[in-house]
């Protein structure tokens, strides 16, 4: 493949795959806000307030930020009907082909969090909750989770299009 | 806008039928449905429509007892990764060994115990496949056989709380996740005990499918023999650190899969099978499952929203009472039906997330129990998972199975235990109580 498509995917996966292995440990902390919630309000009868809108940045943040890594490491399952049954070449075009179907999806939810992110920050948002938070933190990393997922699907894209044409990426 | 040359029933009916062809491609999941969603919203909006699939991910934060999901797959991996399941095995394989087909009714006991410690079908999976499938193709059991038994037993993680597809199911419902929960338990024996029943008949029948153990084999003193009885011990403590503590109202529902993700951890930490090694592989399946059922569920929201919004909802309605003037009951088959078809082709997470907001109203002004309903839905859940060609266990069971095992072996493993299933089902229908006593009797 030619050098500069070669040093992106191999940029992009460096780059998903530390994020990924740094995503992977929030299950520790939305472990510890929840044990510790448990703990604060029946053990030592001291509700924390900002328990549940930090367990929910979490589970937001570990989902669109590992996105990428889960995609790299083909863990989105397929429906394999066909598709199971076809060699790894006609699977690699298949998904030439689809992929430019998940692509479309992920710029159009990619500009959805663009302006939101900006309406975000223009007009100061904060979430209507007793602790009430700035948004803004949050939906920068949303953003960034989803363009992360969508060049990490171009990343996949030129690997199935060096397997159908035999090179190496 | 082509859009508005089209009836609204016709969009529906054009968006599912390109969903499952996209589906067919063979990409993944989240992507399809995702795909279908916003060119749909695109095509039905103009710009306006531009926001919706960003708008699913606010209600996937709105939706705070979807935090269970991460930590239930968390907990489900590091139960298979502790050990727990080999002292289990242990227990059942002394205990039962000496009857015809004993281990596989054992095996089918230790996934109740699993399932009680886990709200997917995950962790039994992965023990069934790893510990319990090479132990008994040592004992000559037959391998369609066991198949089945790992496949239907570890489907009832979904069933026998906790369970994530109740969780979810209650969300979309609005329904007390505590009463579906209690009303998963006796379902889920009886489900156990009808595949007990299927195994011992069974065996009796052709004893050669489940040969019992030779005496050597099961040779062990009377005290170590009770002792052995201590593998059961770690499993309750956790059940009734998570589901306890949850139904006794003292933890919240994200709480207790927290504390039951800690308590599993704490097992394995204690089993002395915690490393770096066992850390990072669970913490990077957990990663990619939930990231997996996460995406999915984000593509279906939007899919669900543009649903909502041209009134498919009222289509259903229309055609099932009005048009087709069906009675309760046939509406309520013709659903289960219209699951168990869709399942086959259709992720179940999304079917839920999709299929469920147009059916649970209509189930209501039917007048029938939306609890019972849910559990009628998990049980057609389990089916799916295991009915293919596509099913999660089905899934699984061909990454994690022994060599043997072949892919006609897993496809034909199933029948009599989905023909049981749905017997079970069937039973659950007519005597909806089969459900609805315990959560009746606890909660009032």
């Amino acid at each position: 493949m030619p050098n500069l498509i070669s040093s992106y995917v191999k940029f992009i996966d460096g780059i998903t795959s530390i994020i990924g292995k740094v995503t992977m440990y929030l299950v520790f902390v939305m472990m510890f806000i929840l044990v510790l919630s448990f703990v604060t309000r029946n053990i030592i009868n001291f509700p924390l307030i900002w328990i549940i809108e930090m367990a929910q940045f979490t589970m937001t943040a570990y989902y669109l930020m590992g996105g990428a890594y889960s995609m790299m490491d083909d863990q989105h399952v397929r429906m394999d009907l066909v598709y199971g049954s076809l060699s790894e070449k006609n699977k690699a075009k298949m998904d030439l082909f689809t992929s430019s179907f998940l692509i479309f999806y992920l710029i159009i939810l990619l500009l959805g969090s663009y302006s939101s992110l900006i309406y975000t920050i223009e007009t100061n948002q904060k979430l209507f909750t007793a602790w009430a938070p700035y948004v803004w933190p949050i939906k920068c990393i949303m953003s960034m989770g989803i363009l992360l997922m969508l060049l990490q699907s171009f990343s996949v894209f030129f690997k199935d299009l060096a397997k159908v044409r035999g090179l190496k990426i | 806008m082509f859009a508005q040359y089209l009836s609204y029933e016709a969009i529906a009916i054009l968006m599912f039928s390109s969903m499952l062809l996209m589906l067919v491609t063979g990409q993944r999941v989240f992507g399809a449905i995702g795909f279908v969603a916003s060119a749909a919203a695109l095509l039905i909006w103009g710009t306006g429509g531009v926001e919706m699939p960003y708008t699913a991910t606010w209600k996937l934060f709105k939706w705070y007892p979807m935090l269970t999901l991460p930590l239930f797959i968390y907990m489900g991996y590091m139960i298979s990764e502790s050990g727990i399941a080999n002292d289990l095995y242990k227990m059942f394989h002394y205990y039962f060994g000496g009857t015809q087909g004993g281990l596989a009714m054992g095996t089918m006991g230790m996934m109740v115990a699993i399932s009680a410690m886990n709200g997917l079908s995950v962790a039994g999976m992965a023990v069934g496949a790893t510990i319990a499938i090479p132990e008994m193709l040592k004992r000559n059991y037959d391998k369609r056989m066991i198949t089945g038994v790992v496949q239907a037993g570890s489907s009832l993680g979904i069933l026998i709380p906790p369970s994530v597809v109740l969780v979810l199911y209650g969300m979309i419902a609005r329904q007390p996740v505590s009463k579906l929960w209690l009303a998963g338990v006796i379902p889920g024996l009886m489900m156990a005990s009808l595949f007990i029943l299927y195994i011992y008949i069974r065996c009796k029948l052709q004893p050669e499918l489940g040969p019992t153990l030779s005496k050597e084999e099961r040779k062990i003193s009377p005290l170590a023999k009770l002792k052995l009885l201590r593998a059961g011990i770690i499993p309750f403590l956790i059940f009734f650190s998570m589901t306890g503590l949850f139904v006794m109202g003292i933890a919240s529902l994200v709480e207790c899969s927290a504390v039951g993700a800690l308590a599993a951890t704490i097992a394995a930490y204690s089993k002395g099978r915690l490393n770096k090694k066992v850390i990072d592989n669970v913490l990077r399946k957990t990663l990619g499952v939930s990231c997996m059922f996460m995406w999915i569920i984000l593509a279906a929201l939007c899919f669900g929203a543009v649903f909502d919004g041209i009134g498919a909802g009222r289509a259903i309605e229309n055609l099932f009472i009005e048009r087709w003037n069906l009675s309760p009951w046939e509406v309520l088959i013709m659903m289960q039906l219209s699951y168990i078809i869709m399942g086959m082709f259709l992720d179940d997470t999304a079917m839920l997330v999709i299929v469920a907001p147009l059916y649970v109203p209509l189930i209501k002004i039917l007048g029938f129990n939306p609890i019972w309903y849910g559990v009628l839905y998990t049980i057609t859940c389990q089916i799916a998972y295991m009915t293919p060609p596509f099913g999660y266990n089905l899934f699984l069971m061909r990454a994690m199975a022994p060599k043997e095992i072949t892919l006609l072996d897993i496809y034909k493993s199933i029948i009599p235990f989905v023909l049981v299933m749905l017997f079970g089902l069937i039973l659950l229908m007519v005597f909806p109580q089969i459900a609805l006593w315990l959560p009746d009797k606890v909660l009032g």
